[in-house]
């Protein structure tokens, strides 16, 4: 499984999490979460540490909430107009679309087909994409055994800080919020009754099912949701990931049982992703949390990571550590004195099994050992295609709004001119890396966001194309020329010449990265610049990224849910507090990232967001490489999967509808 | 029965000057076929490397060009050795065609093999010339004699230009473990007491360190590892048998007479140590040198297949296994460079063997066999 790739996964996670991430300064280092990846990330590595090591050890960490006493919910009622808000079934919203696009082929057609072209691919989806009509076409015994390429470092909901946590957490945590593949969130009917939001965006009140239960027997409150708030915002207790967003809360209030209310700073549009954020229960660890705020040490912690109390559809059930962990679907969750008040999960257990090394990954659902399996693209065109293969699997891919880049430190000498950066892309050769070295599966990028997705301007830029004349004219304008008849293009700064010699950071271990950044090291050459290609493990390319210590360095990333995520990116703040390590400024982006936030209106804020696309595109903070579509390989058994632009699993339904078709 | 002086002479010159200790090493080592074939090979690899511009490479060994002879080739050896005035003339790295477009006067001998180390070949880059395929589809060809990579570049000549980093990483790093192997032992061995039992605890503390972990640690932690860093690094973890080897010699030799002899005269340890005693103790400290330049170029190949190697893009042998792992399929991949790292290994470890039957009186019978 793409392991860089998973990582990347974690920025729309957290983001749903948590809208904009704006980790507190006070550990502002190691919270940051690896969203970014190897580009391709065969094997790159990665989860992002917790950060307990660099909380501050100074006596008492400063508070990071301003005290607020909030009103009583009859004055709050009164105060403000709520507007209702969705409740809904991801499950059966999916379902009605399903039913709108019957199967152009049959289960048994698809699964003798071979996926290559894309009508195949589209035949196979929309067969063995649809929904069990009855409860006999699902085998509720049956195990899924998942693949994933790295173990989990926490168990614990809100320590959470890479994809396979949250994966995991996706099946054992209990979620207030969903969202569809669309990012359109909604409350969950699993967990609520109803959700109001006030008319000036300030307050959001949920109110909980009342048949909601831990898998201790505990009820599970509003009073929980609050605890959880209040964990989180603990400046002890060592958050990695996901306080970034919930941080831009004002408040969160348990007024009884049921009824919970979510204060905001500021009316933003980004606000329904700030309370979207995983819940702990309040009576495990409210007295334990005051021994051991780093929720993982003492020896209660410890055993409680072994075996969380959960709050999902399953719960953990066994781990065995760098090998594999299980979870087992909880009775008690669907089933209330013997009535089914939720639909029952489709599995009894699933299974992640720890594969890192792609090769093996292979091999194992060759031999049907493992049930899923995310392909990188040499696999998918030239090792899947024959029976060994297709005995027991199937495959289909799916878009996904990820891309790969090349960052272009703008604190080095080299990059700070504009020209230049547009020179690095003119000098690519984009069809060679996309036909020969992507193996023609991936897409070309043109920009930050991808054309389908409502914030990409209309339409979108035409991606670069190879043009050395004009590279090398953009490099002379700025100055850079072979002044010394050596060969290598160089330029006087700062009073000294400095030869255009430079070196790209990558995560190692990606063979397509490696192979990408060997041809444009190639292509530069061609033109007379030196570049040097230093393949490096992945956290420390990370740690380097984030202190700015690099000239260039290329990485993948995910789609947020919402493009204000982005602003993590590309604006001047985030140089400091955020990921955007080329250090590029733009006041003009600033501006219309703070713009966007504010404005509520989808078509006006995607004319926001198609200016900053553009704007963007102009000044080539990063060379966009290609974007990078999801490739998996299912089980034969398998069935009700549907690609999202996050990939299969982490979305409503998402790993909700897979189910396993009876032998 | 004493002899008049002018009959004791000519005795003397009538003796035939017996053989000296490396001549009749020398001798003794011909007469073993396998380690002459070895030497050979490694002969001959030696002259692939120094030839492998000239062998397979996209750019001419000489041109005339505007008048002027020049040698891209030796850009192969180091880029600033590429002659400046094909940049400034923009050729960007394609040879044939531009020759012929900017200076139709030009002329130009070109490798055996046009096909370049570090890139594909491109569709009519020669002309009439396919480019090479890609993907899995490079099976070995009459155009890529060993075939071509998933990149497509050509395994032929990256093969033929790794030669050089296999024969570099063996010799450099053994002559790193050599020079600081022969100095312990000796002073060790010389000094004897207080220094012998320090520096034989400390060869006992550097032999418990895992070699190949180590440079794993190391690598993480420098910068920008480059493959000298890895000789350096093999070098300085690989000298714990040269040196006790070099300690027991001298603990020997050192009781001999020729050494009191020369401490009577006066001379200075130094010059005991090294003029004295080491010429007479190298001869059993080669043949673990030896070894060691096989281990060494395992530990390349070992350390670029794991990926941990020279950055790329350069050519290393393990760099091609490593390839070759992620599609078995392509066995040309694993086929070639596996025979070069085997028969290379072999080759040292024969020559290393007949170092040591044709010291050691002891086992120069077997040899003659």
């Amino acid at each position: 499984m793409n392991r860089g790739w998973m990582l990347l996964l974690l920025l729309p996670v957290v983001l749903f999490a948590g809208g904009c991430p704006k980790p507190p300064a006070d550990d502002a280092s190691p919270a940051q979460p690896p969203a970014t990846s190897a580009t391709d990330g065969e094997t790159a590595s990665g989860a992002g540490e917790s950060s307990a090591a660099t909380t501050p050890v100074a006596d008492e960490p400063a508070p990071l909430l301003e005290p607020f006493n909030p009103p009583a919910l009859a004055e709050l009622d009164a105060q403000v107009t709520w507007e209702e808000q969705p409740v809904r079934d991801a499950f059966e919203m999916m379902r009605e679309e399903k039913q709108q696009q019957p199967p152009l082929v049959s289960v048994d057609e698809a699964l003798s087909m071979k996926n290559d072209s894309r009508d195949a691919n589209e035949k196979i989806l929309s067969a063995l994409g649809q929904y069990p009509a009855s409860a006999g076409d699902v085998d509720y015994e049956a195990r899924f055994d998942r693949c994933v390429n790295f173990d989990l470092n926490s168990t614990n909901p809100i320590l959470y800080s890479t994809t396979v946590e949250s994966e995991l957490h996706t099946l054992t945590g209990l979620s207030l919020f969903s969202f569809d593949r669309t990012f359109t969130p909604f409350g969950a009917d699993d967990a609520l009754v109803s959700w109001h939001v006030s008319s000036d965006r300030m307050f959001d009140k949920v109110v909980l099912r009342d048949d909601l239960f831990w898998s201790d027997g505990q009820p599970i409150t509003a009073h929980d949701v609050e605890f959880t708030f209040q964990t989180i915002m603990n400046p002890k207790v060592p958050v990695p990931a996901v306080r970034s967003g919930v941080d831009e809360l004002k408040w969160v209030k348990a007024y009884d049982d049921r009824t919970v209310v979510f204060f905001h700073k500021q009316p933003l549009a980004t606000n329904v992703w700030n309370i979207l954020f995983p819940v702990i229960p309040r009576h495990v660890y409210e007295s334990s949390l005051q021994d051991d705020p780093t929720l993982r040490d003492s020896d209660y912690h410890i055993k409680l990571e072994s075996a969380p109390v959960s709050g999902g559809p399953y719960r953990l059930k066994s781990r065995v550590v760098g090998q594999e962990f299980v979870v087992e679907r909880r009775e008690d969750w669907y089933l209330k004195d013997g009535q089914e008040v939720r639909r029952k999960p489709y599995f009894k257990e699933i299974r992640f099994r720890v594969i890192e090394d792609p090769n093996t990954a292979l091999l194992a659902i060759n031999n049907g050992q493992v049930h899923d399996y995310q392909m990188n693209p040499e696999q998918w065109t030239t090792q899947t295609n024959d029976a060994d293969f297709y005995k027991n699997n199937t495959k289909s891919s799916g878009t996904e709004w990820g891309f790969a880049f090349i960052f272009w430190n703008q604190r080095t000498p080299f990059f700070a001119d504009q020209r230049v950066r547009q020179a690095m892309s003119y000098t690519l050769d984009y069809k060679e890396m996309l036909d020969e070295i992507c193996y023609g599966i991936y897409e070309p990028c043109s920009g930050t966001f991808h054309p389908d997705s409502w914030m990409a301007p209309k339409p979108s830029p035409q991606p670069y194309q190879q043009d050395l004349d004009k590279a090398e004219a953009l490099l002379d304008e700025a100055g850079w020329t072979d002044s010394d008849g050596d060969g290598i293009r160089d330029k006087m700064v700062d009073g000294r010449k400095t030869d255009f010699d430079f070196s790209i950071l990558l995560g190692e271990g990606s063979k397509t990265t490696e192979r990408i950044v060997t041809l444009l090291a190639e292509n530069l050459g061609q033109i007379g610049i030196t570049c040097r290609p230093q393949p490096i493990e992945f956290t420390v390319m990370l740690e380097k990224a984030r202190k700015h210590e690099f000239q260039a360095l290329t990485m993948g990333l995910g789609a947020g849910a919402d493009p204000t995520t982005s602003e993590n990116i590309y604006t001047t703040n985030a140089i400091k507090n955020g990921r955007n390590y080329a250090s590029y400024s733009n006041p003009e982006v600033d501006e219309l990232f703070e713009q966007g936030k504010r404005e509520f209106d989808r078509a006006k804020r995607a004319e926001i967001y198609g200016r900053i696309h553009m704007l963007l595109w102009e000044d080539q903070p990063m060379t966009w490489l290609y974007n990078r579509n999801a490739f998996y390989g299912f089980n034969k058994r398998l069935r009700g999967y549907t690609y999202s632009p996050r990939g299969p699993y982490t979305y409503g339904p998402g790993i909700g509808s897979i189910y396993m078709a009876p032998e | 029965m004493a002899l008049p002086i002018e009959n004791r002479k000519s005795k003397i010159e009538n003796v035939k000057k017996s053989a000296g200790f490396w001549k009749e090493t020398w001798r003794q080592f011909r007469r073993r076929r396998l380690g002459m074939a070895a030497l050979i090979f490694v002969g001959a690899l030696t002259v692939t490397a120094i030839l492998s511009p000239a062998i397979v490479g996209t750019r001419p060994i000489v041109c005339q060009y505007k008048g002027h002879l020049y040698f891209p080739c030796m850009g192969y050896f180091n880029p600033r050795w590429e002659n400046p005035i094909f940049q400034i003339d923009k050729f960007r790295k394609r040879y044939p065609e531009s020759l012929k477009a900017k200076d139709p006067a030009s002329w130009a001998v070109w490798p055996l093999n046009y096909n370049d180390p570090y890139r594909r070949v491109y569709d009519n880059e020669w002309p009439d010339r396919a480019g090479n395929p890609t993907r899995d589809q490079g099976r070995p060809n009459t155009l890529n004699w060993f075939g071509t990579d998933q990149r497509g570049v050509d395994v032929f000549a990256q093969m033929v230009h790794g030669t050089r980093v296999a024969l570099l990483v063996g010799i450099l790093s053994m002559g790193i473990a050599a020079a600081i192997g022969i100095v312990i032992g000796a002073l060790a061995g010389y000094f004897g007491g207080w220094a012998d039992f320090a520096l034989s605890r400390l060869v006992e503390l550097v032999l418990c360190i895992p070699t190949l972990v180590l440079i794993l640690a190391l690598l993480a932690i420098i910068e920008q590892a480059t493959i000298w860093h890895i000789m350096a690094i093999i070098g300085a973890t690989s000298w714990t048998s040269i040196a006790r080897l070099t300690r027991g010699e001298f603990l020997r030799l050192k009781e001999m007479d020729f050494v009191a002899a020369a401490r009577t005269t006066g001379l200075g340890e130094l010059r005991i140590i090294f003029r004295y005693i080491l010429p007479n103790a190298l001869a059993p400290v080669l043949v673990p040198i030896t070894f060691g330049i096989a281990g060494a170029i395992l530990t390349e190949s070992a350390l670029s297949f794991l990926g941990f190697g020279a950055p790329p893009p350069n050519p290393s042998w393990g760099t091609l296994l490593s390839a070759g792992r992620s599609n078995y399929q392509m066995w040309w991949l694993i086929f070639y460079p596996g025979l070069a790292i085997f028969f290379t290994v072999l080759a040292y470890n024969l020559i290393g063997e007949g170092l040591q039957e044709a010291t050691d009186p002891r086992l120069r019978e077997g040899g003659r066999a």
